[in-house]
């Protein structure tokens, strides 16, 4: 049997700092990844990551930023240790090899993002995560790791109160194995695509927070969902705020610049929630174009500085919505994002079941609170990625042999199979776009009780059909069809959290806009939401938000 | 109202092991023009076929899952869209990449792909006479990050090695990918083994590429291996002289127009491959020559012989100036 001190499941940046950190350790350490590395989505970061490394900037101001961005739902201790280890963490990674950006005098060039109080987004021109993402995988290449390519998680095995093992599916031979671990990491990634109005990869599917919590792991603050103000109509595709920092302007049917309403000052230029809140309202109130989307305006701005200060969104409006942003308006409207939710861990990407650890966007410290700022999630990959890596190392350096049973294979399998046999039945991709739009549709920007009343009871209906689910490809080889069927039935786990968790807290903070509740309510809600699974439904907790040296003030910007 | 097109698809189909031979399946859609061959390839998976077999992830020409041979050339499913293609052919043909074995449909075995890739040592190499400073990001200016040129933005798609005739020719050789990333580390000031690529690099390695810039046509992210490939040939003759075969016969031909302003084919050869190269070489020089004797003389010196060396001092001064 296949057997490894460290098992890391997703080698997005997070994944593969943890395996570094845990093979630096002395540990046999295997990474499991449903993708090749290079193809995680960590890749798609454009714009930077932050570090108060300037002389002008300091570290106390990241902190402050990051608990007055989180609205004060961030954990202060972690957000003091995350600030604290970026200047070193991006160090290590421009040594790794990571070709950043650099200044006349050969410093790391940074740039200004929402939310900070300096420029502090370290970059390397639009593709960030890609130079981090190769960097950390050429220099993983340089320690002995086994890497099961291809291969999706199914299932955790947790026995006697700790995790022992994963089954996994093996993609190309079409079988499902087993491998024992002394600890596992999960690090795989976003769950954006509980969405179809989303920015993230079609590959986002939370996978990692829907097995952990089946396994009994819990959730944390999963109905904090960012959306991001300008996601390409159709296909979603980010289209970054540089195109109205760049002089831009939003607009409805009738041709309004809308925003001189919403934020007189700033207009265009307001932070991300406020805009995705003028949009949803404009569109809500029939000033939208036909098929719910407004228009950005480029063309004023002329062809010359559109070609050459903003070339990737024209080459995104250009190749994906057959739009030219120098003769025409881009169709936008919000998509989601980024989870602020996930895995329930500590700074040491401990979870809530021994033996298990998560970092990256599949966990939850909590650092982003009700709302992350740009540029601190690639940083919580490395930083958290890293702590989880050494932890776990030091788990499985004492732990017992984990013990799996031939059952626990079966066990994963046996439901697949089954699902493969039917003769008729729902179609995976089908039930999935079902779950989307009632996401879409009823669990956005503003939340009200009745909309997610009506979520709760469609997500009811669909959770009977998803018995149902079936799968028609038989070949072993690649079946794509087999793995969709799996995502599906995540999607849907996570869906239920997150409506959950929204119905049930009666305020507005961050991300979470509930419209019978338009303030912020610390005296009962200054609280985490933890979820904990049960076969009738998630069943909720609250646990509390710890705090250092900040209080809560209105978030004014 | 979105003005559609009819669109026809041929996708190949092939399941190794199970089905005896590949085979073509057409689809029919009405689509925007503007639509991907992704998305339409994800409609006939979710409408019609959800057996077809195929990578992707990001849908926005950043993941490189989805390279495919589309219309006979190797490209990103993502990044192309129905209308020109229609426009050009009529129809869409979609086939596997090349270069790599067929795992399923349109899902190659990169495996040679990456093995290649790993050929080039792709990692930073410590330099021991320049460590680094401890706490501290090596200073790099604008223009040494000006000098990776667009290498960085590879994805590691594969189409430039599906598109590579020379890969197709000669196995042994990395293709363009493994290059251009070869390209990306030589010319890192982090890097202490600049000398120790190239040399290990030469046998084999870069002078198999043909400069057909077929790479260079298929790459997504103009990242022009082949430019880089041309590069890495330079750095290569600097770091050891003219020894390899390959780098030989660059010089030699330099030399051979400078001057007649024609190639003087058999000189070229013996430069190249010196006489006993040569010699092994003449059974084969006979059989052409029993076709082709002029070439038994020497080219005459062209009429613009002037003008060439004039191209050469050109050259030559503008190296001098950077
Ligand atoms: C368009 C876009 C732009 C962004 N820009 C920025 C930015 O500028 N700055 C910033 O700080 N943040 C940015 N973010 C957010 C940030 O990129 C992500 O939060 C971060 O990269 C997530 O990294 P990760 O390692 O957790 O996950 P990922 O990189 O997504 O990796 C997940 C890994 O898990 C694997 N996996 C998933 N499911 C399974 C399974 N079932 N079995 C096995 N393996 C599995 C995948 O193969 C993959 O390797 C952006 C996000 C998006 C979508
Ligand atoms: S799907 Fe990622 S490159 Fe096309």
């Amino acid at each position: 049997m296949r057997r490894h001190d460290v098992v890391v499941v997703g080698a997005g940046l997070a994944g593969q700092r943890a395996a570094l950190a845990a093979a630096q350790a002395g540990r046999d350490v295997a990474i499991v990844s449903k993708l090749h590395p290079l193809r995680s989505h960590s890749g798609a970061a454009q714009g930077g990551i932050n570090a108060a490394v300037g002389a002008e900037d300091s570290v106390d101001t990241h902190i402050y930023d990051t608990v007055k961005g989180s609205d004060y739902l961030g954990d202060q201790d972690a957000i003091e240790f995350f600030c604290r280890e970026a200047g070193s963490i991006v160090v290590e990674m421009e040594h790794f090899g990571t070709i950043f950006s650099r200044g006349a005098d050969g410093s790391l060039a940074r740039r200004a993002f929402g939310g900070a109080g300096f420029p502090r987004t370290i970059y390397a021109a639009d593709r960030t995560g890609l130079a981090l993402l190769q960097a950390i995988y050429e220099h993983l290449g340089t320690e002995t790791i086994t890497v099961y390519e291809e291969w999706d998680l199914v299932q955790l095995i947790v026995r006697d109160g700790r995790a022992q093992g994963i089954v996994a599916f093996d993609r190309k031979h079409g079988t499902f194995e087993e491998i024992a671990a002394r600890a596992i990491v999960i690090a795989t990634g976003p769950a954006g695509r509980v969405y179809s109005r989303t920015t993230n990869a079609h590959s986002c599917t939370g996978d990692g927070l829907a097995i952990a919590y089946r396994a009994g792991a819990w959730l944390k603050d999963m109905e904090f969902v960012q959306f991001h103000p300008t996601a390409l109509l159709e296909s979603g595709i980010l289209i970054t705020e540089g195109a109205r920092g760049e002089g831009g302007i939003l607009k409805n049917v009738n041709g309004d610049r809308f925003m001189t309403k919403y934020a007189p000052h700033v207009m265009d230029l307001a932070s991300r929630d406020v805009v995705s809140r003028a949009i949803t309202t404009e569109i809500a109130e029939g000033r939208g174009f036909p098929g719910e989307y407004v228009h950005l305006e480029l063309m004023h701005l002329g062809k010359e500085k559109i070609e050459s200060r903003l070339q990737e969104i024209c080459d995104f409006s250009r190749n994906f919505a057959g739009v030219d942003p120098v003769n025409e308006p881009i169709p936008v409207r919000p998509g989601q994002h980024y989870m602020m939710g996930g895995i329930s861990t500590n700074i040491r990407g401990e979870t809530s079941i021994a033996g298990l650890y998560s970092a990256g966007e599949a966990a939850c410290v909590s650092i982003h609170g009700a709302n992350r700022l740009g540029g601190n999630s690639l940083l919580e990959t490395l930083v958290f990625g890293k702590q989880a890596g050494i932890a776990a190392a030091e788990y499985a350096l004492t732990a017992a042999l984990p013990s799996i049973t031939a059952d626990d294979l079966s066990a994963a399998e046996r439901p697949v199979r089954a699902m493969q046999a039917k003769k008729d039945g729902v179609e995976p991709l089908a039930l999935r776009s079902e779950i989307q739009s009632v996401m879409d549709r009823w669990v956005g920007i503003y939340r009200n009780p009745a909309d997610l009343g009506k979520a709760w009871d469609a997500l009811a209906d669909l959770r009977r059909r998803s018995s149902e689910l079936r799968i028609i490809d038989q070949t072993s080889s690649y079946s794509v069809n087999l793995g969709e069927a799996l995502e599906t039935q995540h999607i849907l786990d996570l869906a239920e959290v997150i409506v959950a968790g929204a119905i049930a807290r009666t305020e507005s903070r961050g991300a979470h806009a509930r419209v019978d509740f338009p303030k912020r309510d610390d005296a009962n809600w200054m609280k985490h939401t933890i979820a904990a699974f049960r076969p009738e439904g998630p069943q909720l907790s609250y646990a509390p938000v710890a705090y250092t040296r900040w209080d809560p003030k209105e978030r004014v910007y | 109202m979105v003005e559609t097109v009819h669109a026809t698809f041929q996708v190949y189909r092939f399941t190794p092991g199970v089905d005896s031979s590949p085979r073509y399946v057409s689809y029919e859609f009405d689509l925007p023009p503007h639509t991907p061959v992704l998305s339409a390839l994800l409609k006939i998976r979710q409408e019609i076929d959800p057996t077809l077999a195929m990578r992707y992830s990001c849908r926005s020409s950043i993941c490189g899952s989805c390279a495919m041979v589309i219309n006979s050339k190797s490209r990103l499913a993502c990044q192309t869209q129905i209308g020109p293609e229609l426009a050009r052919h009529g129809r869409i043909v979609i086939d596997p990449m090349r270069n790599q074995p067929v795992a399923r449909d349109l899902i190659v075995d990169q495996k040679p792909f990456w093995h290649d890739y790993e050929r080039i040592d792709p990692h930073l190499i410590a330099d021991p006479a320049h460590p680094m400073p401890e706490g501290q990001p090596n200073p790099m200016t604008p223009e040494q990050v000006d000098r990776f040129y667009e290498t960085p933005r590879c994805i590691a798609c594969g189409a430039c090695y599906s598109a590579c005739p020379a890969k197709e020719a000669d196995p042994e050789f990395p293709g363009p990918m493994a290059l251009a990333k070869l390209y990306r580390f030589v010319v890192d000031p982090r890097d202490g083994a600049t000398r120790e690529r190239l040399l290990k690099i030469q046998p084999g390695g870069l002078w198999t590429c043909l400069r057909c810039h077929l790479c260079t046509a298929a790459c997504p992210k103009d990242v022009r291996p082949s430019e880089r490939i041309r590069d890495l040939k330079e750095l290569a003759i600097a770091a050891q002289g003219v020894t390899e075969a390959g780098s030989r016969h660059a010089v030699a031909f330099k030399e051979n127009i400078y001057e007649r302003g024609l190639l003087n084919e058999g000189k070229l050869a013996r430069q190249t491959l010196g006489l006993a190269g040569t010699a092994a070489q003449l059974p084969q020089a006979m059989r052409i020559l029993r076709k082709k004797p002029e070439l038994l003389k020497s080219p005459p010196k062209i009429e613009g012989l002037a003008e060439v060396r004039k191209i050469y001092e050109m050259l030559e001064d503008e190296e001098r100036s950077g």
